[in-house]
C-alpha cells in the first residue's frame, strides 16, 4: 500500500505566532528538527520546550522524533483530520481549518500554517481516504487468503472498490465541486495526479493484476477513465442513494470487460487468420 | 507560503519494510526491459538462422533468456514495479536488431550477441555495486539472482566469440553501434 503524506506549505512565522497564541492546554513541543527552519525566533521565545506531563502520544508515520515529540508534520496532521469535521459547513477553506483548530485547544492563527485555498485540506482528504480504501482491500484480501469469504471476480471487485472509494466523497458531496477544481491547479496537479494514480494502482493490485507487460498501462488507464467519470456523475445525482451513479458504474465496468474480451478474441482471430494464411502458403508453394 | 508541498510517501508493504523503492524500483523495471529486449533479439536471430548450424546454439541461449525474463516478470510482481512503457518498441527494435545482425550472417548474428551480452554484464555489475553499496544484507536474494543472471550472460558472451563473432565484417563499428544503442535503451528503461 502506498500512501502519502502532505507535509502542509509552511508559513514559518505564523507558526511562531501561533505557539505564542496557544493558552493553557498542554501543548506539544515542537521537534528539534524543525527549528531551522526558523529564522527569526520570537524574542525572549524558547525554540524547544520540555514537554509538560503526560499527554497523547501521537503516533504518526513521520516520527524519527522520540514518543514525547510530536513532530511539524503530525500536528498539521492532526489539524487537517480535525477540521475535515467543518468542511461540509465551511467548504474546503481556512474557516474549517481554524475551527478545527479550535477544537483542538489550538489558536485559530493555526490556520495560517496552510494555503488559504484549502489545498492542503483535499490533499490531505484525498490521501486519507485512499489509506482507508487500502485497508478496506487488504481486510478483504486477508478474508479470502483465510478462505471466510469467496473471491470476487474481477468485474465485481472493480465496481466494489470504486463504489466504496466515492462513497467516503458522500459527506462532502456539496463542496467536492470545489474540491476538484482546486485539485486541478497547476500547483497541485503532480499531487494530485500521484494520488490517483497510486490509488488506481492499489485497487488493480488487490484485483490480482499481474501483467507486466502494456496491459498494465491500458487497465489502469481505463479504470482511471472508469473512476473520473463516475466521480463526475455522482456530482449530479440526485437520485436517492446515488443508485444512478452505482448503475452508471456498473455500465462501464461492464463495457470495460467487454473491451478486453473483443481485444482478446480479435487477438485470437488474427492470429489464427495468420496461421491459416501461412498453411495456404505453404499448400500453395508446393 | 513557500514552495510545494513535499511527496512523503509511506510504504506499508510488508515485505518491502526498509527498502529505497525508488533505486529497487529502477533495477527491476530496466533488467525486466532488458530480458524481454534480450528475448526478442534472439527470436529475430532465430527466424533467420534458426535452421542454420548456429540453430541449436542460438536456441539454448534463448531458452536461458526465457528464464530469466519469468524471474524478472515474478520480481516485478512482488515488488510491485511498473514496467517501461517502451515495451511495445523493444518488441520490434530487438526483433529488428536480432533479424538483421543475422542477416548479416552466421557471424553477424554471434557479433550481436558479443555485443549485447557485453552491455548486459557490465550493466549487471554495476547495479550489483550499487546494491552492495545500500545493504548487501537487506539485498541478498535480489544480488543472488543479478549475480547468476551476469555470470550467464557472460557466457553468452564467451559463446559468441567462440563462434567467430570477431570475424565479422566491420566487426568494431558494428559492436559499438550496438553497445551505445543498449547504453540508451538501458537509460530510457530505467526512467520511462
Amino acid at each position: 500500500v502506498r500512501c502519502q503524506q502532505y507535509p502542509p506549505l509552511r508559513a514559518l512565522q505564523a507558526s511562531a505566532a501561533l505557539r505564542r497564541a496557544s493558552d493553557e492546554h498542554k501543548k506539544e513541543p515542537w521537534a528539534s528538527s524543525s527549528q531551522q527552519h526558523f529564522d527569526s525566533p520570537p524574542a525572549g521565545h524558547q525554540p524547544e520546550q520540555k514537554p509538560q506531563g503526560p499527554h497523547p502520544s501521537y503516533t504518526g508515520q513521520g516520527g524519527q522524533e522520540s514518543e514525547d515529540y510530536e513532530s511539524e508534520e503530525q500536528l498539521q496532521h492532526r489539524i487537517l483530520t480535525a477540521a475535515l469535521e467543518f468542511v461540509p459547513e465551511h467548504g474546503w477553506t481556512a474557516e474549517a481549518i481554524a475551527e478545527g483548530a479550535k477544537t483542538l485547544g489550538l489558536s485559530v492563527a493555526a490556520a495560517g500554517l496552510f494555503h488559504s485555498d484549502g489545498s492542503e485540506l483535499i490533499l490531505h482528504f484525498v490521501s486519507e481516504c485512499n489509506r482507508k480504501l487500502s485497508e478496506l482491500l487488504k481486510k478483504e484480501q486477508k478474508l479470502v487468503q483465510l478462505g471466510e469469504a469467496e473471491k470476487k471476480p474481477i468485474d465485481e471487485f472493480l465496481r466494489d472498490a470504486v463504489e466504496a472509494r466515492l462513497r467516503m466523497l458522500i459527506p462532502y458531496i456539496e463542496k467536492w465541486p470545489q474540491a476538484l477544481s482546486v485539485l486541478l491547479l497547476p500547483r497541485n496537479i503532480p499531487s494530485s495526479l500521484n494520488l490517483l494514480t497510486s490509488m488506481i494502482d492499489d485497487i488493480w493490485h488487490y484485483a490480482g493484476d499481474q501483467s507486466t507487460d502494456f496491459n498494465w498501462y491500458t487497465r489502469r488507464a481505463v479504470l482511471t477513465g472508469i473512476y473520473n467519470t463516475t466521480e463526475l456523475v455522482m456530482l449530479q445525482d440526485s437520485s436517492p442513494g446515488f443508485e444512478d451513479t452505482w448503475r452508471f458504474l456498473g455500465n462501464r465496468v461492464a463495457d470495460a470487460m467487454t473491451m478486453s474480451n473483443t481485444a482478446t478474441q480479435v487477438q485470437s482471430t488474427g492470429e489464427a487468420v495468420v496461421q491459416g494464411l501461412m498453411g495456404a502458403a505453404v499448400t500453395v508453394s508446393n | 507560503p513557500s514552495a510545494g508541498a513535499a511527496l512523503r510517501p509511506c510504504s506499508t508493504r510488508v515485505a518491502q519494510k526498509g527498502i529505497n523503492k525508488p533505486v529497487i524500483d529502477r533495477i527491476i523495471r530496466v533488467d525486466h526491459a532488458g530480458e524481454y529486449g534480450a528475448n526478442r533479439i534472439y527470436a529475430g536471430q532465430m527466424a533467420v538462422l534458426g535452421r542454420s548450424s548456429v540453430g541449436p546454439v542460438i536456441q539454448q541461449m534463448w531458452n536461458q533468456e526465457k528464464v530469466h525474463l519469468k524471474k524478472f516478470s515474478e520480481l516485478m510482481v512482488a515488488y510491485r514495479v511498473r514496467p517501461t512503457v517502451l515495451l511495445p518498441f523493444w518488441n520490434v527494435a530487438g526483433f529488428v536488431l536480432g533479424a538483421g545482425s543475422a542477416l548479416l550472417g552466421k557471424k553477424g548474428a554471434m557479433a550481436c550477441t558479443v555485443a549485447v551480452e557485453e552491455s548486459i554484464s557490465e550493466h549487471y555489475n554495476n547495479q550489483i555495486r550499487t546494491l552492495i553499496e545500500e545493504d548487501p544484507e537487506k539485498y541478498k536474494e535480489l544480488l543472488q539472482v543479478i549475480k547468476q543472471f551476469r555470470d550467464e550472460e557472460q557466457e553468452h558472451h564467451d559463446i559468441g566469440l567462440e563462434h567467430d563473432a570477431e570475424a565479422t565484417p566491420a566487426y568494431s563499428v558494428l559492436k559499438t553501434a550496438i553497445q551505445l544503442g543498449c547504453k540508451a535503451a538501458i537509460f530510457l528503461s530505467e526512467r520511462i
